[in-house]
């Protein structure tokens, strides 16, 4: 229900069409300095976001969880309960991890997130990961900045356009604040959120997420989430170490991409009332998990992550950990409840390259570098693996550890984990959630590699006669005359090109005596400069007014490369369409 | 130009709308400042109250991991120090804390992987290293031990690295004689004596533990000079006594072994002490007694060789017939006590040197081929055998 005021304001507001008349710079103005609101409003929420949630686990699992004490059983089971009705009757918007959310923001909601929203997910996400689901804080953060950012453009009443812009300019300070990474968060939200690069936001996007990360480590200091040991490659046989850890990675996020592809969906089907209880009972049995003897899997797990890169653990307890938190991720998040995949797939991965780590050192002693630095590769390879972004994969780790000298292992293993999950489950996790959720987004993955035609692609030699501008009517009609072309192309004296139809040539035969320069009948426009290296798209909008387009040389503007037609436009786009049929159909259905 | 022609065309009330569109988003980003600042200064106490909230959660959680390992409980060490670490990451001193921890625990394995990973970040670290020589001690990796105490001695000690590197080169001497290395062991002791302080606590210890190496002769010096001081400690008296009395030399054994038994702490000495010392000092006296010095008067001189000549013929005869079968050696021995003349006397052996010594030569002779082929001897042939064994040092102080 509006208020009169609110009425009032709406009737006195401009129309956005007056908006572009009186004040066309605005947006573009606003756009960078609220970025950078964005960025400090973000980065306090999600500091707040962290310290809400390390308070909540103190106060329900006790500083110091141990197996055995039945409060690791107790909270995430009430605060299931009450999350869940939460969720249900207050915030709706809330569940789930919070990338997807945002994607149909941007692409559905012309980037509208509403207040409601981000409280619910705040509230909801810090009750659940500190009570002990195994979830983390990434996503919602990524969420709640994105939030924040449509909350702030619609209170300034900017257009759609640039609306729909802002929600990954906070999804990435939410993220970037959450990491303590920018690079890593600007990259994701261009590799998951985007699809693309896109200029028109990189800048913004950019400051937004430093002033949130300025704000995170006002607070927490330069560190991330975990101590970063130095990390070391020692031997290049060690590579070999790391291809076995991409190998696995790659298993594990199959392992782990099955599991939450085969249970969330049977439980959604499952009768509206069990959406209440749901979130209780995963509470109950990831609490059991920790009850009965590793309590390390509960919650965001950054300690642990922190304790298996300084060496506290033995291989077979890393592996274990590993493959306990794969079943409790699986069953939290399953349930519904609110909370991020992010943190347990640092765990599952920091856990796994320790585990190879730790064997090495114990077994090929000679072979191996720092424990540390397998965890930090590990870390990378389920990133590439089971969330699919392999671009922030890599400059994640290096990010963190500050170091180029493990790029080698990192790409080498990031690459292995990402193409391995990638052959045995084609579909990514994030467009499975999509699916399963109802929703028609579009593949980032898909999108990012998806061909790009050029004009070069539908460019073929010229076969219509080429006359020059100087040359009279009779003898280009002659020339015209011999071929069954369409149309011919026309050199004036300047360089230019003109492409003339048959029938503008009979037009004009009619009203000029023959020995008339063919120049003097041509209409002054000429057709573009276009080059092979352009976009084949944008050579459709010169079709409605040429028959067909002379494609020119960069270096000699003279010299013609060949024709397009819009024959040979469509004609390109149309075996494009064919050739990825195959591949796409089954993804999309 | 461009731009008049842009705004020219504005209508009264356009630009009115557009001065009210600047205020409001004056006023919208004002109120976003004032928005900011309030969320700043409420994150601002929040995360303070939290900080200390951790601070003293870590510090409680480290006094509890102390205790809990005070009191003998390792495990519950382990889950305290961890905890402490978990709310103030990164401590050198909980982190090394808690690897011992998980070494008490006999958590060996992990406490090794903990150790080594610390390492990584501290390769110089004396305390690491020395927590990883004695792991693989423990798990009977013998060369790692060695290697990680060696690492130790090089390595970096906060405070007092002097005392804390002599305990380590004691420690891997101690290891290295368990290991029954002793060549190696009394290198290190040898080093430890050299750079040990005046502490006669300190001496005795590598003084002692030089007799386990079998380096009686350095043993015997330290033993010395510690036993210079009046009174010397008691121990310092037993064990030069002991040692000179090991190392053939009976008369400064005796002399030690003398001024022990009159030491006023003597009596405080446990039983098994005092009766060892008494004993060996009896053994020294008698020794001194049967055996013929050479400041002796020359008849004096000739009845001790002659009982001594007496005791290893007995001690031939008796092994010879033990033994049943002729032994070659012993045959041979028998032989040459054949060519000494039957009925000497003191004064006639008194008279020739040259018989005296072949008789000494022939008697200390006896004693060792009998003891190889009949085993050890007792009473005065077990005495002959210790002078056998280093007749030169007998009289050596």
């Amino acid at each position: 229900m509006k208020t009169d005021a609110a009425i009032k304001q709406e009737v006195e507001a401009p129309r956005p069409s007056d908006l572009d008349r009186i004040a066309p710079t605005r947006d573009e103005r606003l756009f960078l300095v609220l970025s950078i609101f964005i960025g400090v409003l973000s980065g306090l929420l999600v500091v707040s976001f962290r310290v809400a949630i390390e308070w909540i686990k103190i106060l329900t699992l006790g500083s110091a969880p141990h197996p055995g004490q039945y409060r690791l059983l107790l909270a995430p089971t009430l605060a299931g309960l009450i999350v869940a009705a939460m969720v249900q009757w207050f915030f709706p918007g809330a569940s789930g991890s919070g990338v997807n959310q945002t994607k149909a923001a941007l692409y559905i909601y012309n980037g509208y997130i509403s207040f409601r929203t981000v409280i619910g997910k705040f509230l909801t996400s810090a009750i659940a990961i500190g009570a002990g689901h195994s979830l983390g804080p990434e996503d919602p953060s990524l969420q709640i900045g994105a939030g924040v950012a449509s909350m702030i453009a619609r209170r300034l009443r900017l257009s759609r356009r640039t609306l729909r812009l802002f929600a990954p300019i906070g999804a990435a300070a939410g993220l970037a604040a959450a990491f303590n990474a920018p690079i890593s968060a600007i990259l994701f939200v261009i590799e998951e959120v985007i699809g693309r690069w896109s200029a028109a936001v990189l800048g913004s996007v950019v400051l937004s997420a430093i002033s949130s990360v300025v704000v995170a480590r006002w607070f927490w200091g330069s560190e991330p989430m975990f101590r970063i040991p130095q990390v070391t490659l020692r031997d290049p046989r060690e590579l070999m170490a790391y291809a076995v850890l991409g190998i696995f990675g790659g298993f594990f996020a199959l392992v782990f991409s099955k599991s939450l592809g085969y249970l969330r969906p049977r439980l959604r089907a499952l009768a509206r009332w069990t959406h209440f209880f749901q979130p209780a009972l995963a509470g109950l049995m990831v609490g059991a998990i920790g009850f009965f003897g590793f309590p390390q899997v509960m919650g965001t797990g950054y300690g642990v992550i922190d304790q298996a890169m300084h060496g506290q653990f033995v291989w077979q307890m890393l592996i274990g950990l590993a493959l306990l938190k794969v079943l409790a991720t699986t069953l939290s998040f399953s349930s519904g409840t609110p909370g991020g995949m992010f943190a347990p797939t640092l765990f599952v991965g920091a856990m796994l390259g320790a585990a190879i780590g730790s064997f090495e050192k114990h077994y090929f002693p000679h072979l191996t570098g720092t424990v540390g630095s397998y965890a930090l590769v590990g870390m990378g390879v389920l990133f590439a693996g089971f969330l699919r972004a392999p671009l922030t994969s890599v400059f994640m780790v290096l990010e963190v550890s500050g170091n180029y000298s493990i790029v080698l292992p990192v790409i080498l293993a990031n690459t292995i984990a990402y193409l391995l999950a990638r052959s045995l489950q084609p579909v990514p996790i994030f467009e499975i959630f999509t699916q399963q959720d109802g929703l028609d987004l579009p593949s980032m993955e898909e999108q990012r590699e998806e061909s790009v035609l050029h004009v070069e692609d539908a460019l073929r030699p010229s076969d219509v006669p080429i006359v020059q501008g100087s040359e009279s009517i009779e003898a280009v009609s002659a020339a015209m005359a011999a071929t069954d072309a369409p149309a011919l192309l026309v050199h004036l004296w300047d360089g230019s090109w003109y492409a003339m139809s048959k029938d503008e040539l009979i037009s004009a035969t009619a009203i000029v005596t023959g020995n008339t320069p063919v120049e003097r009948v041509l209409k002054p426009d000429r057709t573009p400069m276009i080059f092979p290296d352009l976009r084949l798209d944008n050579t459709l909008q010169y079709f409605p007014r040429w028959p067909l387009l002379p494609i020119l040389n960069r270096a000699n503007k003279r010299k013609l490369e060949g024709v397009v037609t819009l024959e040979d436009v469509l004609k390109r786009y149309q075996n494009l369409d064919e050739r990825l049929q195959p591949e796409v159909s089954p993804n999309r259905l | 130009m461009g731009v008049f022609e842009l705004q020219s065309p504005l209508t009264t009330e356009e630009r009115l709308h557009k001065r009210k569109l600047i205020v409001r988003d004056l006023m919208s980003l004002l109120s976003l400042f004032a928005i900011t600042a309030a969320l700043a200064v409420l994150t601002y106490f929040l995360f303070n109250s939290f900080s200390r909230h951790r601070q003293n959660l870590a510090q409680s959680w480290l006094v509890s991991g102390e205790t809990a390992i005070s009191s003998g409980h390792p495990e519950q060490a382990v889950e305290a120090f961890r905890s402490a670490l978990e709310y103030d990451p990164g401590q050198p001193e909980t982190e090394i804390e808690l690897a011992m921890a998980l070494a008490a625990a006999g958590r060996t394995d992990e406490a090794i992987s903990y150790f080594t990973s610390l390492l990584e970040s501290e390769p110089g670290n004396g305390i690491i290293n020395l927590e990883l020589a004695r792991l693989y001690a423990k798990q009977g990796n013998e060369s790692k031990a060695i290697d990680f105490y060696q690492r130790a001695l090089d390595g970096k000690w906060q405070g007092d690295g002097y005392e804390r590197r002599r305990a380590v080169r004691l420690e891997l001497a101690r290891y290295l004689l368990d290991q029954k290395d002793y060549q190696r062991a009394r290198t290190q002791l040898l080093i430890a004596a050299g750079n040990a302080p005046d502490d006669p606590k300190i001496r005795m210890q590598i003084a002692g533990m030089m007799e386990e190496a079998q380096d009686q002769a350095n043993a015997l010096e330290i033993y010395r000079s510690i036993a210079q001081q009046k009174p010397g400690p008691i121990e310092a008296l037993e064990g030069a006594g002991r040692v000179a009395f090991a190392l053939g030399r009976f008369e400064l054994a005796r002399e030690y072994l003398d001024r022990a038994v009159n030491h006023p702490d003597f009596r405080s000495q446990p039983e098994s002490v005092r009766t060892a010392t008494q004993e060996t000092l009896a053994d020294a006296v008698h020794l001194l007694a049967v055996y013929p010095r050479p400041e002796l008067n020359v008849n004096e001189r000739a009845e001790r060789i002659l009982h001594m000549a007496k005791v290893a013929q007995a001690r031939l005869d008796a092994c010879s017939i033990t033994k049943g079968t002729p032994v070659a050696s012993l045959a041979d021995l028998s032989a040459q006590w054949q060519q000494i003349p039957a009925r000497l006397t003191p004064t006639t052996l008194a008279r020739d040197p040259q018989l005296e010594q072949t008789i000494m030569n022939l008697v200390f002779t006896t004693e060792k081929q009998t003891s190889q082929v009949c085993g050890a001897p007792t009473g005065d042939d077990a005495l002959l055998l210790k002078i056998a064994q280093s007749p030169l040092t007998v009289e050596q102080r």
